[in-house]
Parts: C-alpha cells; structure tokens; sequence
C-alpha cells in the first residue's frame, strides 16, 4: 500500500487568458490504508485534487510522492498515470461501451498479458465479491447504475491497486442504492486494506467511510482531521456548513452577551466585538427540559417538515431564521420557547474562523 | 394545416429526389441508346433500346476501374487510419505547438489541387513515381491525410473523456488505449471518414490527369474522357461509362451508408458518445 505526500501543490489551469487556481499551496499527507476523504463544494478543486494524485494532471509548482517517491514535480508527471497502480472509479463509471462487464473487469489484467486462467480466476473472484458474477456477460448499458457502479469498482479492485480513488462515486445513484453501495465500498476496502481516497460534496460519504477527511474550499485546504472532530470543531462558518446544516446569527458579544436581531444571550465566551455564532439544528431544545441550556427566546413556526424520521421547524423571531430538528411535529404559527446546548454553540469571527465554542 | 404541411414537405422531397436522380436517368437513359439514336432524339427523352454501349464500355472499363480500387482504397484506408493517429495524438498531447500544427493540416485541407500542380507534379518525377500506383497514392495521401485528420478529431472529441482516462489508469499506454478503446468507439466515425475520402479520391480527375501518362495506368475518371474525342462525342458510351464508374461509390454507400449517417449524427450532435 502507498503512502501519499503533497509538498506546497498548486494547480493552475490556464485557458487563454483565463487563469484559474484550482489548487493552492496544499500540504497533505495520507497515510498507508487509510481511508481518505475530500470534501468540498464543486468548483472547490477537489476533483483536480484527485486527478494530481491519479497522475491525469500534473502539478504547476511543487511535489507529489508516493511513499518515498517522487512521481510529479514542478509542472511534470514524472510517473504516469498507467504506471502508478492505482483504481479509479468515476463519477460516471466510464465503463468501455463497447466491452461486456466480464472484458471491463478484465481490461487491467490483459494490459498486464496475464494467463487466461489466472485472469478468469481473479475476474470471477472480484465479480462473486461485489454480487456481480450474474451480469458478467452483459454490456454496460443492459444493467442499472448500481450494478454498472460495481462493475467499475470491480474494474478498479481486480489488479490489487495500492490506491483506490473514488470520484464522486455514489451521487449517480439513487437514496436507497447510496447506503448499500457505501456499506460494500467500506467492507472492501477494509477486507484489502488498500489505501483509499474519496472525494464528494456530501458529508454523508464522509461519516459513513472516511478515518480522516480534508475539507477543501476555493482550492485551499481549510481543514484536515478526524470527521468528527471537523464536524465539532469547524475551522470557520463555511468549513461548518459544508459538513451539516448550520444556523449562524450575525452579531455583536459584549461582557459575554451576544445579541443580534431578535436575539440577546449570555455566553460563556470570551470573544468579543463583531461575531457570527454558529448552532446546528440538533443542539436546539423546545423547552428548559434538561440541563446546561442556554435560553434563546420565543420563536414562531414557519414550516415544519418532515425527512428520515424527525420533524425539521424552521422558526423565526424577528429578522432571525431558525432551523432545528424535532422529535413531534409543531404546527406553523405555534410560538416556542428555545433553548439552545450549553458548549455547543460555536463563536465565528467575522470573516468566519472559529474563535470558540460556547 | 399540419395535412398540408405534410404534403408540402413531401412534395419538396419528392423534388429534391428527382432532381438528384435526373443524372442517373440520363446515363442510363442514353447509355442504352444506339450510336445513331443518341444523335438523332432528344437528351430527356428514350430512344430504343441497345445494349452495345455498356457491353463494349464494360470491357474497356475494367482495367481503368480495378486501378481506380488499387489507389482508392489504400488512400481511404491509410487516411483514415494515420488521420485517427494523429487526431489521437493531437488530442493526447497538447500545447502550443500541436495548436500550430493543428491549424496548419486544418489550412492544408482547402488547397486546392490545381495551385499546386506544378510543384507536385515536380515532387513525384523527382521521386521516380511518376505514371506509377505508388506515385498517385502519395500524391493523394498529401492532400487526403489532413483531410482524414481533421475529420477524425471531430469525431475523437464526441468520445466520453472519463473512458480514456480509466484506460490509462488501467494500465495501458498510448498504443493501448489507441487501439483498443478509442479505434473500437470511433468505428462509425472511421466509417464515415473512410467513405468520404473513398468518394472523393475516386472521383478526383484533376491528379491522375497529371500524374498518370500511359493507357494502362488509367483511372476510371480518365478513362470515362476517353469517349470525347477532338473529332466528335461518343455520347452513348459517356453516357454508359459515366454510369458504370458512378457504381462503385454508390455500392459503398449503400452497404456502409448506415454509418456514415451514424458519424455525421456525432458531428452535428455534439458531444453525445
């Protein structure tokens, strides 16, 4: 398995006079069969990120290397794509049309001239792996995504890659599909070991397969670390909303109490001045029902709906919208009395960094 | 309304048709006429029936149209093989100076064949191909490669992106993914290229004209001019010859025609693969 290093990456495309920066000055490591994952919004690099480390682009100035070696440096590929074993599955799978799945998933092994029967023998293994040993004989476009999604997986696993990259692979599926298709790609990877990068814009694909996740946004990385860590410890407003929903009041804190329009609170914080602070739906109670809550004030529903199982209210007092989830349903125009958790509240500056968490 | 539409539009096509099918009326109209008939009725209209123009043409042509096949289908062939290279490469590996020799095939493909007679003509003597096979297929891959190039990567940029990317991260190298990907997907496409270049250089009169002396070397479209002499016009057998060298393309647009609409629906379609 392969370890990966970017020392200062920057990606610049050019097109005529046209210059974007899809990478900045990225520092990364990813360690031996880790899961890896990076999350960003489209537009963010997160695509070019991954094609820099298949070998497709090469970076405009600093180094790429895999375990101890350097494979691209300073506007060269130095080890190309075809020779960096690594398993790529697309967003749109990029099945060949014209092969049958058993010839797709072969394709790797024939490029290697490996013997007929050891070929059968792995091709066969790999398809009875993924529940796919029934469509070996049919084209891409006789079968559903998902199965057309496995195919590719299989096409990527067969040669025992040292590096799995997965392109957006679930968002051509659908809801139910997604959770199957994220529970195989985990168990695969955690049966082989295989150091594994992810990159998607939903968080869901991070929490249910990444160890480490990156968060990437107008090409810089503004986070890396454990999900769950990110999630609770966002580098700034945008880090924050990326990884969930997030409500975020635009205000002023002074001897600890923050107000904003409609809003007036004592926080346990030390920041001061001109603040955006930062609550997730799920840390709003209705009701002083348990304790360490902070009071919010009386707010009327607007809309309550309802998604997987909970109510989500969106309330407003004043100028002020508020988001939160809920176990019972509440009728628009109801006034309730919120509560929000104690040390679970987090203090943006104003350009967005996190100063703290009250 | 949507009736008389319907009507209108089959009244145009069926004028559309009888305009493209008058040409082949007449050949074989005045094909079959006799030597004396063809002189004394009118152009349009029929004047007995007498097989003897395309009897005596048929034996004449055959040469003439067997050394038509011997250049025609290696240029098409090697065209629209070396054309889908290059467009490959192209596509491959760009930068400045492929944009530059990009444009320069794409410029190569509307000089005309008559401006530059005399240097050609002067390029094949030099090289002893002159009155020879080798020498006309040269002379045709010159003007028919840039053509077959520019077709082919028409073609190449309708191919799903993602398709030749996973091929390279499959392991295979150039040569690979050239054949057996991208050649594989581009079938309709070659197809089309290869039935154009194919029409075009058997209809090509101007380059055999010059490159070609003795009887026996002879292509088709030569050979249908044969008829016209200083003295007078054998209509009859120009009429039959012309029909019987038209065949050819029209037998392979017959039989591959089908892709040859497929590849131009990929060029007027855009990027659906």
């Amino acid at each position: 398995m392969v370890k990966i290093v970017f020392e200062s990456v920057t990606k610049v495309f050019k097109r005529g006079s046209n210059i974007v920066e899809a990478v900045k000055d990225a520092n990364l490591q990813i360690n031996s069969g880790e899961f890896f994952g990076i999350l960003g919004p489209s537009g963010s690099g997160k695509t070019t990120t991954l094609r820099l480390i298949a070998g497709l682009e090469e970076p405009t100035k600093g180094k790429i290397y895999f375990n101890e070696e350097l494979v691209a440096a300073d506007g060269q590929v130095i080890v190309p794509v075809e020779k960096r074993n690594v398993g790529l599955v697309f967003q749109t799978w990029a099945l060949y049309p014209h092969m049958t799945c058993f010839d797709n998933i072969a394709f790797p092994l024939r490029v290697k001239k490996l013997a007929q029967s050891d070929l059968d023998e792995r091709v066969n293994k790999i398809a009875k792996t993924l529940g796919i040993d029934e469509i070996l004989y049919k084209y891409p476009r006789e079968i559903s995504g998902g199965q057309q999604q496995r195919v590719s997986l299989a096409r990527a696993l067969v040669k025992d890659p040292s590096l799995l990259l997965l392109d957006e692979p679930f968002s051509n599926l659908d809801a139910l599909m997604r959770d199957t298709a994220r529970a195989l790609v985990r168990e695969v990877q955690q049966k082989l070991g295989v150091t594994t990068i992810i990159v998607s814009h939903d968080p869901a694909d991070m929490f249910a397969l990444v160890e480490k996740a990156a968060v990437i946004v107008g090409g810089n990385f503004k986070q890396i670390g454990a999900i769950n860590d990110i999630y609770e410890r966002p580098a700034d407003s945008k880090v924050a909303s990326l990884l969930g929903e997030v409500n975020l009041f635009e205000g002023e804190i002074s001897a600890g109490r923050f107000s904003s329009s409609g809003l007036s609170l004592q926080l346990d914080t030390k920041a001061s001045g001109k603040v955006i602070l930062g609550l997730r739906p799920e840390d709003v109670r209705v009701g002083s029902t348990e304790p360490d809550l902070v009071h919010l004030g009386k707010f009327t529903v607007l809309v309550g709906s309802y998604q997987g199982g909970a109510f989500r209210i969106t309330t407003k007092k004043d100028s002020s919208l508020l988001v939160f989830i809920s176990d019972v349903p509440y009728k628009a125009g109801e006034t309730l009395d919120l509560y929000a958790k104690k040390g679970h509240m987090k203090v943006f500056d104003q350009a967005g960094e996190l100063v703290g968490a009250a | 309304m949507r009736y008389l539409r319907n009507i209108l539009l089959q009244v145009v096509i069926l004028v559309l048709v009888a305009l493209w099918l008058l040409p082949i009326y007449l050949m074989v109209l005045d094909g079959l006429k006799s030597t004396s008939s063809v002189l004394l009725t009118p152009v349009l209209s029929p004047g007995g029936i007498s097989p003897s123009a395309f009897l005596s043409t048929v034996r004449d042509l055959a040469r003439p149209i067997l050394n038509s096949l011997v250049v025609t289908v290696p240029v098409a062939a090697v065209g629209t093989y070396f054309g889908a290279l290059a467009a490959f490469s192209f596509y491959r590996y760009t930068s400045k100076i492929s944009d530059v020799l990009f444009s320069i095939i794409a410029l190569a493909t509307f000089v005309p064949f008559e401006s530059v007679t005399l240097p050609l003509a002067r390029l094949i003597f030099s090289m002893n191909l002159f009155d020879s096979y080798l020498g006309l297929i040269f002379a045709f891959l010159i003007f028919y490669l840039p053509t077959g190039a520019l077709l082919m990567s028409i073609f190449l940029v309708s191919l799903p992106k993602p398709v030749l990317e996973a091929a390279r991260a499959d392991g295979a190298g150039d040569w690979m993914v050239f054949n057996k990907v991208v050649l594989p997907l581009m079938m309709p496409g070659m197809i089309s290229t290869f039935i154009f270049i194919f029409i075009e250089v058997w209809n090509n009169f101007f380059i055999p004209l010059v490159l070609i002396k003795s009887p026996d070397m002879r292509t088709a479209t030569l050979a249908a001019m044969r008829y016209i002499g200083g003295m007078g016009v054998l209509y009859n057998d120009t009429f039959a010859a012309s029909f019987i060298i038209s065949l050819v393309p029209l037998l392979v647009f017959i039989f591959t025609g089908k892709y040859f609409i497929r590849g131009l629906l990929v060029i007027g379609g855009g990027t659906k693969g």
